[in-house]
């Protein structure tokens, strides 16, 4: 051997196992070999599990190259299209190409694929019959679609269906001819395999199952196809799709061992030296693989055992199937069949055309079948890789009517795992890519790794796993927008607990202590820190009116056209005549535009000027409503067992009494509340943050509800029996949000986020926990001031905030 | 940036009040003539006038919003302004008009071009 400090590496196939395996190689040690590819089609590697899309149309051939020409040039590969390898000398270690070219190798890799299985009966070599396996078979297809009408497509598995959905998409009259009763029997049981097929059928596909096929008619051209049974059907163009087989011609010629495929061990060493088959063409543990997820793992094993890194054998796969036609939902994984051994659980529903089965050996997953809804395919596929042990969790994650979270296996998977099968990505391929790049996002992830770039299918495992590195730091589905603001890559919840824990009092030391990149902060965060501060520190914060939004600063709503509106409080939405006639007369003597009854039953005086602020809150000597507030706006009430005949509580009682309770006292978003005498609800309980209905003997509390830009009904928190604990809970309540929801988040989307029964848990159900909610809440209450004293005390305060200077610029 | 660094010779300058008038990051409306201005007090003392017109689509008055160093954010459309240039940040743009502030011995001048009401002062 000469002299030289890299070896010769010989990779014989340019498609995906080939070149997948040179990949992980490169990575793993970039200078070890130079390579030298050849590939019998005229093309760089492709993505051919995408080929049905070519053939839809919904890609061309460019979108699924996997390696561009350049590629293989940065990484110093030679490569030989259009030329396919036809000896190996292993003694002398010497490929012979079809064009005589010869080539020596230190190390071989045989990546040859499969072909299409041609059936051998009469007629198989007349024009117009081909198999359905690469770009040149696509082209064909595309053509013929534009000539003829009938096609056959023969063969009902995986590869057979798609091709068939892809004529039938191009216009043609397609028919299916398949040997077995069932279609896609190698996958799906026959309860599955008859609602595909259904399924099908109303796309337009038609069926010929349970046909041999003997013969094709015709001249030099197909004409149709003759079975077994005696029948025949007219076409005019045929795909055999009846299975694949090894290409292992070159392999066989060299004198490899051979059965079905080339005979490989658990490290991809054929019986010679030196000589590895990886992919389609090899036989491992007696299977020949036919799906793209197992060459990506028998890849990574070659690549490091060809690097001389330590790596586990590779032992089998457990494939799955995902069929990439549109509309139609159809998974497959693992063992299906039921078996007395197995248990199973099953989910069959005709009317929305549903079925599920998962498999369990001793409780472990061990397979499943998805059809009409592979929502949980990506999960279900790492339940059966991982052997997970069936919970009331996952059970209800499967099957159940309700989507319960199933939480987080990220942790679960091996770091060799493949998680994007499309792209052949490892999980440890995205941890590292996330650790050392810094990545916060699955797009970022898609960028740097590959993964989920393709179908898509595994987008949700590889947003898990992110999660699962990031921890705390994850930014969930609205990504960016979790962080609190552009100010800062933390998120609200992080904020708060380092507030908490390191002692910050004023929104500057937060924005110093957690390295804000903006001194001062932005319009995002400077309410929202104000809000947590005062939140955290009810007693020690000092408001800062500088960081509040205009109405809050000035006690009155901005009009659009810089005047204000002011809207007195009216608890529970009870007047008397002398305060009627109190605000009539001040809005004459302030020339007030508009009077409005407003949607939570008080007066807005609307058109005031901000200089006569001040005064008209002096000559009313009403507290101000709020009404612009992120705080307590309204407590909506009915007249109640005072007045009204059906009433069975004072709600206007308690209305006012709650109303004067949490009034000015910070929340989150504004925060409205009603009060109803009885079950006829007429002040509007449904869509009120906390809704409060009387019946005979008992209150019923409803949370949650929103009648303004997102409506939601309230739901039922509980029902309590006594005005104290109904205080207290609404005391709870509300103080639990204080401490949990977001700035401007309001209590409909805080509870989808949270959850009603983590707010019962934490409000209804742990008495502790609620005493502790209601102590927190009285000690914030303590703090709530009447803003409009301070403010018409303070004569210069006045003065700064309500009061323009005006300088005439006319001297004489 | 026609205002930022203007010749005193071109403008009139009228005298609004103290430093102690403005509230640090809390606009003030100030009519000189018919001008409104927003006023700005920043933390580090300097004072900026603009016009009291938001740059947005949906029009109103910029002397509401919340400021950060010296940048404001306009109170109805959340953009982002420059207090010396009144230059929009990106992604909006847009500019709003800058008044020349001046602060000698404790006391607050705003200028006005001449040629805009400025010269009767003269």
């Amino acid at each position: 051997m000469e002299n030289r400090d890299y070896q010769r590496l010989v990779v014989i196939g340019n498609g995906m196992a080939g070149i997948n395996t040179v990949e992980q190689l490169l990575k793993l040690s970039p200078n070890t070999y130079k390579i030298t590819v050849f590939g019998k089609e005229p093309y760089p590697n492709y993505n051919r599990i995408q080929l049905s899309y070519v053939l839809e149309k919904s890609k061309a051939v460019e979108d699924i190259i996997l390696n561009d020409w350049d590629w293989y040039t940065d990484n110093g590969i030679e490569l030989h299209t259009g030329t396919s390898v036809t000896h190996i000398d292993t003694e002398k270690k010497i490929v012979t190409a079809d064009n005589g070219m010869q080539v020596s190798y230190d190390k071989l890799i045989i990546a040859t694929g499969s072909k299409p299985l041609m059936l051998p009966v009469p007629g198989a070599d007349k024009q117009g019959i081909i198999g359905f396996r690469d770009i040149a078979d696509c082209e064909h297809m595309l053509h013929a679609a534009d000539l003829y009408k009938k096609a056959a497509v023969i063969g009902g598995g995986l590869l057979g269906l798609e091709a068939a959905k892809g004529l039938l998409k191009l216009g043609m009259d397609v028919t299916v001819v398949h040997l077995f009763k069932d279609i896609m029997e190698r996958q799906l049981d026959h309860t599955a395999s008859l609602m595909l097929q259904a399924e099908l059928e109303s796309q337009g596909l038609k069926f010929a199952t349970g046909k041999q096929t003997e013969e094709f008619l015709g001249e030099e051209r197909v004409s149709g196809i003759r079975f077994t049974d005696g029948t025949t059907l007219d076409t005019e163009f045929v795909v055999m799709s009846a299975g694949i087989r090894p290409n292992v011609e070159v392999a066989k010629a060299s004198g490899l061992d051979v059965n079905r495929g080339i005979l490989v061990d658990d490290y991809m060493r054929t019986s010679a030296p030196d000589v590895y088959a990886v992919g389609e063409c090899n036989e491992h543990r007696g299977i020949c693989y036919g799906l793209v997820a197992p060459l990506f793992e028998q890849g990574v094993v070659l690549a490091k055992h060809l690097c001389g890194v330590e790596t586990k054998p590779y032992e089998g796969s457990v494939v799955s199937t995902q069929l990439k036609i549109s509309g139609v939902d159809v998974f497959s994984a693992g063992e299906f069949m039921d078996a007395d051994d197995l248990a199973i659980v099953r989910m069959h529903d005709d009317w929305r055309r549903v079925y599920k089965k998962v498999l369990l050996r001793g409780g472990r997953i061990v397979g499943g079948v998805l059809v009409g809804d592979g929502k949980e395919a990506s999960r279900l596929q790492q339940w059966i890789r991982t052997g997970t042990v069936m919970t009331e969790v996952i059970h209800d994650a499967i099957v159940g009517q309700s989507s319960i979270d199933t939480g987080n296996t990220a942790a679960e998977l091996a770091d060799e795992e493949i998680v994007c099968g499309c792209n052949g990505v490892t999980k440890k391929h995205i941890v590292d890519a996330i650790e050392q790049k810094g990545l916060t996002t699955v797009e970022e992830i898609k960028g740097a790794t590959g993964a989920s770039r393709s179908c898509g299918g595994c987008r949700p495992v590889v947003e898990q796993i992110l999660q699962f590195v990031l921890g705390e730091k994850y930014d969930s589905a609205a990504a960016k927008q979790e962080a609190m603001c552009t100010c800062t890559t933390l998120s609200r919840d992080e904020v708060v607990t380092a507030i908490k824990e390191k002692g910050l009092i004023t929104s500057k030391e937060v924005r110093y202590a957690l390295d804000w990149n903006n001194t001062e902060g932005c319009s995002k965060c400077r309410p929202a820190l104000n809000y947590y501060l005062g939140m955290i520190w009810p007693t020690e914060h000092v408001d800062e009116r500088d960081s509040r939004f205009v109405n809050e600063r000035m006690h009155a709503n901005i009009q659009k056209d810089g005047t204000f509106g002011v809207v007195p409080r009216m608890y529970g939405g009870v007047t008397t005549p002398e305060d009627l006639r109190l605000i009539a007369d001040i809005a004459v003597k302030y020339n007030v535009k508009l009077v409005k009854v407003t949607g939570g039953q008080r007066l807005d005086l609307l058109g005031v000027r901000k200089e006569d602020l001040p005064k008209i809150w002096k000559d009313l000597g009403m507290p101000s409503g709020y009404a612009y507030a992120k705080a307590l706006r309204t407590v909506k009430t009915c007249v109640g067992n005072q007045f009204c005949r059906f009433g069975t509580k004072d709600s206007m009682g308690m209305g006012i009494l709650l109303e004067k309770k949490f009034e000015r006292l910070d929340m989150p978003a504004k925060f409205k509340l009603a009060v109803n005498g009885c079950p006829r609800n007429c002040a509007e309980s449904s869509t009120k943050d906390i809704g409060i209905v009387g019946n005979e003997g008992a209150w019923e509390i409803y949370v949650g509800g929103n009648g303004g830009i997102k409506a939601r009904l309230a739901e039922l928190l509980c029902k309590v029996r006594t005005d104290e604990e109904l205080l207290d809970i609404v005391s709870a309540f509300m103080q639990h949000y204080r401490e949990t929801g977001r700035y401007l988040e309001r209590t409909s989307d805080w509870i989808e986020r949270v959850g009603l029964a983590s707010v019962m848990e934490v409000v209804v159900t742990d008495l502790d926990n609620r005493r502790a909610l209601v102590e927190r809440m009285e000690i914030a209450l303590s703090q709530v001031k009447e803003p409009w004293s301070e403010i018409l005390n303070n004569s210069n305060l006045r003065e700064r905030m309500f009061e323009d200077i005006k300088v005439t610029t006319d001297q004489n | 940036m026609p205002m930022s660094n203007p010749n005193a010779e071109e403008y009139t300058f009228y005298l609004v009040g103290k430093p102690e008038d403005f509230s640090e990051r809390l606009g003030r409306v100030v009519r000189l003539g018919e001008v409104e201005l927003a006023v700005f007090k920043t933390t580090d003392g300097k004072i900026y006038a603009l016009e009291n017109q938001s740059p947005g689509p949906r029009g109103g008055t910029i002397a509401e919003g919340i400021i950060s160093g010296d940048v404001l954010f306009d109170p109805i459309c959340d953009w982002k302004i420059g207090l010396a240039d009144g230059l929009v940040h990106a992604p909006d743009t847009g500019q709003v008009r800058v008044y020349p502030v001046q602060v000698l011995e404790d006391e607050v001048r705003i200028g006005l071009p001449k040629r805009e009401g400025g010269t009767l002062h003269d």
